[in-house]
């Protein structure tokens, strides 16, 4: 009968820590480039320009329909062939905010599709400009009516955010691998990691819900 | 000069033409009402006044401003308040909130004087007790009397209310028409579309019929119910029609 | 060969692709097979009307919806073998990770679209002398599998995505091998550019078939 050991844990629970620091920061860098880029591309959906919503809707097509790991890749070896320089942190940012904008756009768009026409009318009589009435009401309304599907896609951010190890960045699975390597502990050590994110998911699932339940609105 | 001059005004909705050359005036006094079968451009009229429909010809001056100038707009909009049939309230936003929140943001009015105002509209119509209450919480008719105060909050010269009651249950319209009434009685003046006849012949200062586009009565409330209704055969039917 | 050869797309190369684009889509079906049927069970006994028994698929799950899918493929390839004391190769062991991932998505799927069926339709069953069983297979799954099959088409769409992972412990699939071709041509862009398009090819018409059947199938009380 294999024996379960996580002695590794003295030596190496620093190693760990520092990876789920680095899961936090990549992560909420990705949330706030992901929302406001969602944001934009949501908009310009429904731009009267047709080239623009082309654009969007060329970006968020590509984006959904390819895996992350290789958009992952895409940036890490495309990136500095066109000269620029960055290191593995930035690209895995960089790959992740756009990919979750791309999840977060069509949320997005639904909120704002879901805004009546009744409440811009009710906002232009008032006397708001049309930017006001957005930043105002429009947004503020999509957000709280999409409040729980995003919070579904940051869950998925957090759970994608470990394929950055894949380009050497190390966070909490990469520093599992390394782990990994010095200990030849897979199973304990994969065990753990994996039901550390269970517990971090949970946790976002319970803030949301008593944030949901602050801001939850019916039309 | 009067404080709104509509000169001329065409306005179609594709081959449907709503106004047709219409002109009139309104100074800021009393309590106008646009009268009329549906579909005669009443509403249009309110709606191009607030610049929310574009106009395809004539003018618009409200104080001097033209509503062709999209420059004007958000000028001629708070001087002109406006309630809707559908009126939303702002659904993430509280009572208070959703008083307070124009004069702040837009007449960079404080909080705390914000508040205060707020409080003695609410009062007003009847409702200081639900400025906490969320826009699922009330009523259509109490939705519709914080909708009149949130408009009133801007100190509007004029009021443009478009069928505000004809969305709502009997209680509550005469509840919603109770308000107005005090309002007429403390000198607002409003510019009303309605199918309320006791309201029109109660509190209307002057009554404009319309048809078809054009302006075929415009005259005082009394005048209009007593001498107009027996000349004209179409305004007769309209009344007989409506219940009056 | 020359270099400027070697750092070329060959034929060979465009045989690679065709090669690497069948190694993806199996254990990407194989998985989705295993995936839904063993979801649909897993599913199923979510809904018993027994409280225990229903509770009980929750523990396979809930850890499988929470966590990374790659962890669970490292913990699988190699974490299993030391305490199984078995080697697994990689394919059983990305195809058992993908199917059990797949399983736990498809079984709350399945249990939110028979849930989304009103009680009144179980009563209309029962009260017509159907058992709760006939009345399951008659009445209910009908209606279930209407939900059921535009959100399962998008959960298939993100599996194929997430078979990409299997990269990570060496299968030659499309995304390792784009990452060979890249490190070896030098033209990133290029290559990508490939391997984005065949994922793209394969996955862009089941989106918009996920698309139109939610519009067809949707249906109101």
């Amino acid at each position: 009968m294999y024996k379960l050991n996580f002695n590794f844990l003295e030596r190496y629970g620093d190693m760990l820590l520092d990876g789920m620091k680095m899961t936090v920061i990549i992560v909420a860098w990705c949330l706030v480039i992901g929302l406001v880029l969602g944001t934009v591309m949501a908009l310009l959906k429904q731009s009267k320009v047709r080239i623009l919503r082309i654009f969007a809707t060329v970006y968020v097509d590509i984006l959904r329909n390819t895996p992350f790991l290789v958009q992952l890749f895409f940036f890490f070896y495309g990136l500095p062939a066109l000269g620029i320089q960055t290191d593995a942190m930035a690209t895995a940012v960089i790959a992740l905010g756009i990919n979750t904008s791309a999840q977060n756009c069509e949320i997005i768009r639904s909120g704002l599709l879901a805004v009546k026409k009744d409440y811009y009318e009710c906002s232009g009589a008032l006397g708001y400009t049309k930017m006001q009435t957005l930043w105002y009401f429009v947004l503020p309304i999509s957000f709280r009516l999409a409040f729980k599907s995003l919070v579904n896609n940051f869950i998925n951010l957090v759970l994608t955010s470990s394929v950055c190890f894949s380009i050497t960045v190390v966070e909490t699975m990469g520093a599992a691998k390394i782990i990994v390597g010095r200990t030849s502990r897979p199973f304990e050590i994969y065990l753990m990691i994996l039901l550390c994110y269970c517990v971090f998911t949970y946790i976002i699932s319970f803030i949301a819900k008593l944030v949901d339940r602050k801001i939850h609105i019916v039309l | 000069m009067s404080m709104i001059e509509v000169k001329n005004v065409t306005k179609s909705f594709g081959d449907l033409t709503v106004l047709k050359d219409f002109s009139v005036d309104f100074n800021q006094e009393g309590v106008t009402v646009l009268l009329g079968p549906s579909g005669t451009g009443k509403s249009t009229l309110l709606r191009c006044i607030n610049g929310l429909e574009t106009i395809d010809g004539g003018d618009i001056i409200v104080n001097g401003l033209s509503v062709k100038e999209k420059k004007n707009l958000r000028q001629i909009r708070l001087d002109c308040g406006m309630v809707f049939q559908r009126t939303v309230l702002f659904p993430h936003l509280n009572v208070m909130q959703n008083l307070t929140m124009s004069p702040i943001k837009l007449l960079k009015m404080n909080k705390k004087e914000a508040e205060e105002k707020a409080v003695l509209y609410l009062k007003k119509v009847g409702l200081e007790s639900k400025a906490k209450a969320m826009h699922n919480e009330l009523s259509g008719g109490e939705q519709q009397r914080i909708a009149i105060a949130r408009a009133l909050m801007m100190n509007p010269k004029a009021l443009l209310l478009d069928e505000v009651t004809s969305a709502l249950d009997p209680e509550m319209t005469s509840e919603v028409l109770k308000i107005l009434e005090t309002l007429a009685q403390e000198g607002v003046c409003m510019l009303c579309v309605t199918h309320e006849m006791q309201f029109a012949k109660h509190v209307a200062s002057r009554i404009i019929f319309m048809d078809k586009g054009i302006a075929a009565a415009d005259e005082t409330a009394e005048n209009f119910f007593s001498v107009v209704r027996k000349e004209n055969e179409r305004i007769a039917k309209f009344l007989q029609f409506i219940g009056e | 060969m020359s270099f400027y050869d070697y750092a070329n797309l060959t034929g060979n190369d465009a045989m690679q692709y065709l090669r690497a684009a069948g190694v993806t889509l199996y254990i990407t079906l194989m998985s989705l097979l295993i995936g839904t049927i063993l979801g649909v069970v897993l599913g199923l006994i979510r809904c018993s009307k027994n409280k225990v028994i229903s509770i009980l698929p929750l523990i396979l799950i809930e850890p499988l919806r929470n966590s990374p899918l790659v962890t669970q493929l490292f913990l699988i390839f190699y974490g299993l073998p030391i305490i199984g004391g078995i080697m697994l190769d990689p394919f059983p062991a990305a195809i058992l990770a993908l199917s059990l991932n797949t399983a736990a998505f498809m079984a709350v799927l399945v249990h939110n679209s028979v849930s989304a069926i009103p009680q009144g339709q179980w009563e209309a069953g029962l009260a017509l002398g159907h058992s709760r069983g006939s009345t399951f297979i008659h009445v209910i799954s009908r209606q279930a599998l209407r939900l059921l099959v535009p959100q399962a088409i998008t959960l298939y769409i993100s599996q194929l995505q997430c078979s990409s992972l299997v990269a990570l412990i060496g299968i030659m699939d499309l995304t390792k091998l784009g990452q060979n071709l890249a490190l070896r041509t030098l033209k990133p862009f290029l290559i990508y550019g490939i391997v984005f398009l065949i994922y793209y090819v394969i996955s862009s018409p089941l989106s918009r078939l996920a698309k139109s059947l939610e519009k067809k199938l949707s249906f109101h009380y």
